[in-house]
Order: C-alpha cells, then sequence, then structure tokens
C-alpha cells in the first residue's frame, strides 16, 4: 500500500508535475478537541500560484505548518517532489527544507529577539551553504534592498523596526535560501498598499523569472484575486470549495464564500 | 478636550546615533471620538502611539519635545507611579503583533482576569468579553494559552483584554490585520458600539485607509514622521488635498483588477536617515514643482478643519489633468 503511494505520487510529480502532494491530511488538538486539519486532500502544481482562504481560526496556519514539518500530523501523508515527507531520509529532507520556505504569518514570534537583522538572514547561508563567503554581504543588502529595507538595518534588533519592516525582514528570510516553493501565510497583511504592491509585484516577478510555486494563505481577497491562478476556500478544518479564481469568485458556490465576497465588495 | 498633542517629537537611537522619526506631530482627541492615524510602513505611527504614556523605553529613545495632556495632566510630567495608573487602565492599548503583548505561559482566562477593573464575580464579565470579540468558542475552555489559538483569534483576545478595565481612551495598532472581512466587520461594528455606549475615545491605527474610512470621525495622514493632512473624515474622503493622501485613494485595491496590484503613488517612502531636503514627498509626488525642493511646508488650513502640509493647491481640475504614472 505504502510502495504504491510512494510511486504514485513519484509519478504524478514527473507527470503532471505535481510539486506537492497532499492526501487525507488530519490533524485534530486533543486538549481543545478540535479538529483544526479535517481529512483534507489536494495538490499543487510547479510554477502555480494557489490561494487558501478562509475565516479566522480554521486552519490555515495549521496546514502550512503540517507541510513543513513543524507540527505532526494524526493520520495521510504529504509527498514533496514524490517524496514522502514522513519517510524522508535526513538527507532528502535537508534539501527540502532549502526548497521549501515559509514567511510566517506573525513575525515578532518568529524572530529570534536577540539576532541582529543582518544575522538572521546570513544564518539561512550558514545552514544551506547556498552563497559563498565574498558574496555574503552584498546578498543580504540586496534582499534587504528588494525587500524596501536598506543597509542601515544590518545592525538592528527586531525590536528595533516597525510591524511592516519586521514582516518584510521574514520575507527577505525566506527568499534567501533561493526557495523553489514558497508558503506566504498572511505576508503582507500588515503592510501599505504601496509597500504590499511592491512586494506582491516582487514575488510575482521572481514567481515568473525562476517559475516558483506558492502557496498563498490570506484573508484578502482583492490580494489573492490579484496573484492567485487558483483559490481553494477553507472552513473548520475542511476544504470546502476549489476553483480558478475567475470562477470562485463569479460563481461562488458555497454559502461562507458568498459571504466572503460581499463583505469584501461592500467596502 | 481628553487628548491634546502638541509638536512631539520622538527620537530613537539606532548605531548610537539618534534619528528623529516623529518629526513634532499635533493631535487631538475628544471624548467618545475615534481618531484615524493612517501612513504607510515605518512612517512612525506606532511610536507617536506608543509616545502618548511615555512607553518608549530609555535605552532605545526619547521624547525630545512637545507636550501632551491626558484630562488635563501633563503626561511628560508624571511620575512613573503616576504613569502606570493610566496605562492600561485610563488608556489602554493593543499592540500591532499580539503574540508579542500575550504572556506565554499564562492562560488567556489568567490574563483576562488579571486586566478587569472590578476582581469579583470575574467569570460572567469575562464571558462578556469574550462574547463580544467573537469568542465564544473559549468561554469554557480556561486552560487554553496564548500558543493554541490562531493569529486572528489572538487578535481578538487582545482587544478583549484592552476593553476589560473600561478605559477612557483605546489605542488600537493594527487590529485586524489578521482577520478576515466577516470578522473584521464584527470587530469595527463592536468598537464602534463601545464607542457610543461607553463614550470611550479611539486613536485608530491602520495602513488600511479603507477600514478607517469606515470607522474613524476624523483622519490624520503621516509621512515620514509628521502629520502631512489631517481634518473630518467626510472631507479628506470627498476632498483629499494632500497629493500622498490622493494617491493612497487612488490606490485602493479592488476585485475588478486581475494578476496587477496597483501602487499609485509610485516609488517607496524615504527613509529617516536619508530625507529630502524641502518636501518630503517631492521625490514621489506628480504634482510638485522646483519651489517644493527648497523648504519643508506648513501645515495649513485648507478648509473647514481640514489642513495639508502642501505649497499647492490640487484642484479636481489640476488633479485630472495630470496622469497617474501606474507603477505595478
Ligand atoms: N498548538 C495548538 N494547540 C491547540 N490548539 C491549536 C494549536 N494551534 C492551533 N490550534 C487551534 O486550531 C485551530 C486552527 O488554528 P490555525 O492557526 O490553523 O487557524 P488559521 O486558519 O491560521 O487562522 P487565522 O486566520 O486566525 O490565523 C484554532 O481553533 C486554534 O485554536
Ligand atoms: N528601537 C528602535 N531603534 C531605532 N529605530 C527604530 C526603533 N523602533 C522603530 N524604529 C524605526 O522608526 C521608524 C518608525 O517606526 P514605527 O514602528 O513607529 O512605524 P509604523 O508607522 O508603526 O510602521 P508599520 O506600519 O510598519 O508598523 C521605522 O523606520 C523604524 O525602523
Ligand atoms: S509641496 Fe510640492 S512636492 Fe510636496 S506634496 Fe505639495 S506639490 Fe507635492
Ligand atoms: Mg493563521
Ligand atoms: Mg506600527
Amino acid at each position: 500500500m505504502y510502495q504504491n503511494n510512494q510511486r504514485g505520487a513519484a509519478l504524478r510529480y514527473s507527470n503532471k508535475m505535481e510539486l506537492l502532494i497532499i492526501d487525507n491530511l488530519r490533524k485534530g488538538f486533543k486538549k481543545h478537541k478540535v479538529r483544526a486539519v479535517d481529512d483534507v486532500s489536494f495538490s499543487v502544481f510547479k510554477g502555480e500560484v494557489l490561494g487558501l482562504v478562509g475565516e479566522s481560526g480554521c486552519g490555515k496556519s495549521t496546514l502550512a505548518k503540517l507541510v513543513l514539518r513543524l507540527l505532526g500530523a494524526d493520520k495521510g501523508s504529504i509527498f514533496y517532489k514524490g517524496k514522502d515527507l514522513f519517510n524522508i531520509s535526513h538527507n532528502d529532507m535537508r534539501k527540502t527544507r532549502k526548497d521549501l520556505q515559509i514567511i510566517f504569518q506573525d513575525p515578532y514570534a518568529s524572530l529570534d529577539p536577540r539576532m541582529k537583522i543582518g544575522k538572521v538572514i546570513e544564518e539561512v547561508y550558514d545552514i544551506y551553504k547556498n552563497v559563498s563567503e565574498n558574496n555574503r554581504k552584498s546578498k543580504t543588502i540586496e534582499l534587504l534592498e528588494t525587500v524596501g529595507l536598506g543597509e542601515t538595518y544590518l545592525n538592528r534588533l527586531p525590536s528595533e523596526l516597525s510591524g511592516g519592516e519586521r514582516q518584510r525582514v521574514g520575507i527577505a528570510r525566506a527568499l534567501a535560501t533561493d526557495p523553489e516553493f514558497i508558503i506566504c501565510d498572511e505576508p503582507v497583511s500588515s503592510l501599505d498598499i504601496s509597500v504590499q504592491a511592491q512586494i506582491l509585484n516582487l514575488l510575482i516577478e521572481l514567481q515568473k523569472r525562476k517559475n516558483l510555486t506558492y502557496l498563498f494563505i490570506s484573508h484578502d481577497l482583492g490580494v489573492i484575486g490579484s496573484i492567485c491562478d487558483r483559490v481553494m476556500v477553507m472552513q473548520s478544518g475542511k476544504l470546502i470549495e476549489s476553483g480558478s479564481c475567475e470562477n470562485v469568485f463569479k460563481n461562488p458556490q458555497h454559502q461562507y464564500t458568498k459571504t466572503l465576497l460581499e463583505s469584501a465588495l461592500l467596502r | 478636550m481628553l487628548l491634546h498633542i502638541k509638536n512631539l517629537k520622538i527620537n530613537y537611537k539606532s548605531d548610537n546615533r539618534p534619528v528623529e522619526v516623529v518629526r513634532g506631530i499635533d493631535l487631538d482627541i475628544d471624548k467618545g471620538e475615534c481618531v484615524g492615524l493612517i501612513g504607510e510602513s515605518g512612517c512612525g505611527k506606532t511610536t507617536a502611539g506608543l509616545g502618548i504614556t511615555k512607553l518608549i523605553p530609555e535605552r532605545k529613545g526619547n521624547i525630545s519635545a512637545g507636550e501632551i495632556l491626558f484630562e488635563g495632566r501633563d503626561v511628560l510630567k508624571l511620575t512613573s507611579e503616576e504613569l502606570r495608573c493610566i496605562r492600561g487602565k485610563k488608556i489602554s492599548y493593543v499592540f500591532q503583533e499580539p503574540f508579542s503583548s500575550l504572556n506565554p505561559v499564562f492562560t488567556i482566562y489568567e490574563q483576562m482576569r488579571e486586566s478587569l477593573e472590578e476582581k469579583d464575580n470575574p467569570d460572567s464579565r469575562i464571558a462578556e468579553i469574550l462574547k463580544s470579540v467573537g469568542l465564544e468558542k473559549i468561554i469554557d475552555r480556561k486552560n487554553i494559552y496564548p500558543h493554541e489559538l490562531s493569529g486572528g483569534m489572538q487578535q481578538r483576545a487582545m482587544i478583549g483584554m484592552a476593553i476589560a478595565p473600561r478605559p477612557n481612551l483605546l489605542v488600537l495598532d493594527e487590529p485586524t490585520t489578521a482577520l478576515d472581512v466577516t470578522v473584521q466587520r464584527q470587530i469595527l461594528d463592536l468598537i464602534m458600539e463601545l464607542k457610543n455606549k461607553m463614550s470611550l475615545a479611539i486613536l485608530f491605527i491602520s495602513h488600511d485607509l479603507r477600514i478607517v474610512f469606515n470607522i474613524a470621525d476624523k483622519v490624520a495622514i503621516m509621512y515620514a514622521g509628521k502629520i502631512i493632512e489631517c481634518g473630518p473624515k467626510e472631507k479628506i474622503v470627498s476632498s483629499p488635498a494632500h497629493p500622498y493622501t490622493i494617491g493612497l485613494i487612488d490606490s485602493i485595491p479592488s476585485l475588478k483588477h486581475r494578476k496587477k496590484l496597483f501602487n499609485a503613488i509610485g516609488g517607496r517612502a524615504p527613509l529617516f536617515s536619508e530625507l529630502p531636503e524641502g518636501c518630503k514627498f517631492y521625490p514621489r509626488c506628480r504634482f510638485r514643482i522646483d519651489k517644493c525642493s527648497e523648504k519643508e511646508p506648513e501645515l495649513k488650513d485648507v478648509s473647514g478643519g481640514q489642513a495639508s502640509r502642501c505649497i499647492r493647491t490640487i484642484s479636481a481640475e489640476l488633479r485630472s489633468a495630470t496622469p497617474i504614472k501606474w507603477n505595478y
């Protein structure tokens, strides 16, 4: 059974470019009797931008953490490039970690408060050895500049940045490994429209230039509509609707999707 | 006047050089009034909000000038004991990143109980608060810790804790960023209701114009550490005077544009270490003339309580005759 799945996933990756395959994934938090991710299955194709929307607390971040193995699943499987992430050699997992990055929802919680911004980014090169000694500093400054920060930020601590600036450091850090697949968990929610536009346009440009793949979590339908090809809607741990953005926005099937669209347009 | 701020200036010590990030702002908030403070990331909104109760740690920076009167008392002259009586009780905060201000080792219930103004019979009051912020799901779960809540639930817990002591002034710093529109609506309605029922005054800090236009009575727009336009909301919505405000309004996204995000302002906000001479908005302004770069404009009255820091009068004709360079 397991052999079949593994072989099937490898074929699905090589034939149909299903970069990430999620199969019947489940995660509950027993203490509070919630099933945060409830038998979820879907695929992400190489080079696509897949949106994930859903109300607060429906399980989006939990799903992201499961894919990155920051949390253990109760049931189900995850295949990345045809490899079973729950059953993978140490070496392969290392490679996968470099390829697969996340931009966290809460930048404050994900940055070490004692580590200077320059170090936050350079630490990544120490782990993945993807940048030569000579290029470290210039690459770091370049990354900071692409997110609208500059050299003056190198020696600052996270607490010495504004909220939106911290969020941008998280983005620069995710890009530092030259990843292939990025899970973006509300990556621009605390940024104003002009910075949002810069960052999203940067993400879109990178995606086109390097054929990157994104799973893009957001509650902002305007943002989802402007960057995603497909969108999935989640409610109480379950995927309740999915399709191309055009179809879902024009023709929502589920009541929750309709409410979401109505309240978005009301503003 | 509940809160009166005059010429407030705040410095940070960055690499041991002081950098002024709040460069002289005036702000008045009346009882029962909601003032929206808008501006791009890094322009000094949070710093200004923290300054109201002297929350800038001394080793990080200081208030270098200005006057803050709260209920007629000069905040900058209060002892730390007196300040503590105001902070978190008369003036309460919802900070930008919820996780940074929730204590990870105490349960939500314990932290909620701590912030109540009267300690007897806390359960019914806590239940009432949790319900009003849409967290009825956790009323019966007294053993729930902050990390066990989703980002949006943490944000709502923070709002609950801030209103628990029945403050006179509530400073909300990006309170709804992590929330989807349906919950956002619910929180905004709650804030409006509290405002009306308790004549609560609110400073609502946000980068999202749409939300501020929904909730505020007065709006102040900040750019590079100064207020560049302020006035009654209706005026700002119908006839924005400053080119930066006009750019913000033109950038509001809609579902109509697919595969594009518009930045009608273009360019980037300047770093505080590299502020231009004259008008700080000059490099990005589509209405600029040579004279603008000579000296920083004063905040001048436009009409009916609206004021703008711009030397030109941007009429509707001029606005439509000057094309936006769409930058996306
Ligand atoms: N470590 C944990 N322990 C217990 N329960 C948890 C834990 N993490 C999340 N939960 C619960 O799982 C559910 C889903 O949380 P999750 O963070 O995935 O939501 P989300 O969809 O990302 O929401 P938001 O948009 O508010 O960030 C919530 O009910 C939350 O309380
Ligand atoms: N402790 C500090 N030391 C040095 N500079 C700081 C410190 N804290 C903040 N700054 C700088 O001060 C400026 C204003 O920061 P502030 O947090 O007030 O911005 P903001 O308007 O709230 O932005 P955002 O919308 O991104 O939260 C930023 O440029 C930031 O880099
Ligand atoms: S003063 Fe000049 S540069 Fe500044 S906002 Fe007005 S028109 Fe633009
Ligand atoms: Mg989340
Ligand atoms: Mg801020």
